[in-house]
């Protein structure tokens, strides 16, 4: 722990006339994660959305459709992806980068836990600047802890469905597994609903998501919507080590 | 070869069963098991030439529809007498004695086969108030479970009250109705067969099985064999090709229901639900749910009074909002509603700035002046 900078005052939107800096603060994992996650999960949503609700959709000769059966393999080679990449970005909470640790997913620390209210206030407009933090702001680490969790419920309701009629390779191993699951959620339908209700929860955070990026990303000025392209923030000098 | 075989054939002719006919039934019994063709002739002389085994049948909470399935064939087929074959020795609704001389035989099987019978339970058995919600002759059902079940060779559960508790274990349950192997643990030997009612050509499979190798077929994870229980409703069903391809029924007796296409939007549980409908039919292959038109409702599968319905949709409605309500119309409007809360939250925060653009502001007082850990 580094003593902190006196040096710049906290605050939305630094001075322009304060000197800033490139900072490296997401690393390749956390972004790939990220983009993968959102692409699967959009992948997943429509696919599963068609699934509950499907419909007929001619093309080509009557005896060649197939769109049923092609939905749920893109369902569930995207539920694949989308697992594995869950999985190796929590693996990637204890062994990555500092900002994609576990640790910044929570309010440790007094500051910290402050600027989880702080946030909050500028969220319902009692306070026109949001605390300024590194890596992820204190609520939004929250939320994505509740995210994780969502992600978690979406793979277990998922596997507990498939394994009904899952195939019997390797063992039936698919059906042991999932079929473990599906008591806890009380049955198939039950699994369904929550598999359901997560996934509208999901969508509801990607709208939030998308507009909370963007305003603080507007608001902060640190090129928060770029960083999670490049990998970079913009920072005023000495701020990197805010944070350690 | 001996006198039981003259004595099955003639039986079988007076019966106006034909023997190509009894040779048909045992190549389907084989096909059932997922034999190849030579094992006919070893059922076939399995069933003329071994000892038939002594079966009482215990009728407790249940509508008697398994009895029903059991012993209505619509005309005399093998199946009916092999069944014949099969010494009954205590069945409540077709015995001839009554009262003490009944309990007395159900009793004089018990101490004399010790070990050696099969039990058939059909119906739920109470367990609450003691056992007093059904009692046969004084007794309670649990107990005679308990005796019966305990000293047979196996015991098979008929339908789905007596294997998962059905409707009379249906939510809130009021007798504390359990299925055969949760009321009685320990079994020697449990075979379920669920459905409801169960289906009486499994019943024949699993006696011929037994006739045939003087063992029970392999079960699944609910003691279900896996020759009836083995594959989903979905995987055998005569519409599946319209579930690859996207055609659905929407509405009863609309041109895709007309056309016999896929009951999967109606709430046909058949995805979830595991037996050999789609292949043995009912009421002599005549026919089968699905193929009426109708869902299935997914019968066979434990708890499905309480866990397949609604049997007319697929998930649940949300608390709340009524039977009726769905989940993805809820929300579908809560996205749309979150939506439109940051996007008006998005004008909130420029109308603010707007007004707040040419002051000087001053630090924001919530932000600790010092920076870091305070």
């Amino acid at each position: 722990m580094s003593p902190p900078s006196t040096s710049v005052a906290e605050g939305a939107r630094p001075p322009h006339h304060a000197e800033l800096e490139r900072v490296y603060v997401w690393d390749l994992v956390v972004r790939l994660s990220h983009w993968i996650i959102m692409l699967s999960l959009l992948l997943l949503a429509v696919t599963g959305i068609y699934i509950g609700k499907p419909f007929y959709i001619p093309r080509g000769p009557e005896a060649e459709q197939l769109v049923m059966t092609n939905m749920r393999i893109v369902h569930f080679y995207a539920a694949i992806i989308f697992t594995l990449t869950v999985l190796v970005r929590v693996a990637w909470m204890f062994v990555g980068s500092h900002y994609a640790r576990w640790d910044q997913f929570f309010p440790i620390g007094a500051r910290r836990r402050r600027d989880v209210f702080r946030m909050l206030k500028f969220y319902t407009f009692l306070s026109s600047k949001p605390p300024m933090n590194v890596g992820h702001n204190p609520l939004a680490g929250l939320t994505y802890i509740a995210v994780f969790g969502l992600y978690f419920v979406m793979i277990l309701t998922g596997l507990a469905l498939y394994s009904v009629n899952a195939g019997l390779e390797y063992g039936g191993y698919m059906r042991e597994i999932g079929g473990w699951f599906l008591p806890l959620f009380g049955g198939p339908q039950t699994a369904r609903w929550i598999h359901h209700i997560a996934m509208w929860f999901l969508l509801g955070f990607f709208a939030h998501h998308i507009w909370s990026a963007m305003l603080v990303s507007r608001v902060e000025g640190m090129g928060l919507i770029d960083s999670m392209f490049s990998g970079y923030k913009w920072l005023p000098k000495g701020w990197r080590k805010r944070d350690e | 070869m001996g006198k039981l075989q003259s004595d099955f054939r003639r039986e079988l002719a007076a019966r106006g069963v034909s023997r190509r006919e009894f040779m048909g039934f045992c190549s389907a019994m084989a096909v059932a098991f997922g034999l190849p063709k030579g094992a006919t002739a070893m059922i076939a002389e399995a069933i003329e030439n071994n000892p038939k085994p002594t079966l009482v049948w215990l009728n407790y909470q249940d509508c008697a529809g398994n009895t029903e399935s059991f012993l209505r064939a619509s005309k005399p087929t093998a199946a009916e007498v092999i069944l014949d074959l099969i010494s009954i020795d205590y069945h409540e609704v077709i015995m001839a004695a009554a009262g003490h001389q009944a309990e007395a035989n159900l009793r004089a099987v018990v101490e004399n086969q010790k070990g050696k019978y099969i039990a058939v339970v059909e119906g739920s058995i109470p367990t609450g108030a003691n056992g007093a919600y059904c009692t046969v002759g004084g007794r309670a059902a649990i107990d005679i479970a308990r005796e019966v079940c305990g000293n047979a060779a196996a015991t098979i559960a008929a339908g789905t009250c007596a294997t998962f508790g059905g409707i009379p274990a249906a939510s809130p349950n009021p007798t504390g109705a359990l299925g055969v192997g949760d009321a009685v643990p320990g079994i020697k030997k449990l075979i379920n067969l669920s459905a409801c009612p169960m289906n009486a050509q499994n019943m024949t499979a699993t006696l011929v099985y037994y006739l045939t190798y003087g063992d029970w077929p392999a079960l699944d994870k609910l003691n279900r064999p896996l020759f009836a229980y083995g594959k989903s409703i979905h995987d055998a069903c005569e519409r599946r090709s319209h579930y690859n391809s996207g055609q659905f029924v929407e509405q009863w007796g609309d041109e895709a229901h007309r056309e016999g296409q896929c009951l999967y939007k109606m709430g046909c549980k058949g995805p979830v639900t595991f037996q050999n409908c789609p292949n043995v039919g009912w009421n002599d292959n005549t026919s089968w749910p699905i193929a009426c038109g109708h869902g299935c409702i997914g019968c066979a599968e434990p708890d499905f009074w309480d866990k397949m319905t609604p049997f007319y949709a697929h998930i649940p409605g949300f608390p709340g909002f009524g039977k009726g309500s769905n989940i993805d119309k809820v929300g579908f409007w809560a996205t749309i509603g979150v939506t439109t809360a940051f996007a008006g939250h998005t004008l909130v925060h420029l109308g603010k700035k707007r007004m707040q653009s040419g002051k000087d502001t001053p630090a924001d007082p919530n932000v600790n002046p010092k920076g870091g850990e305070a």
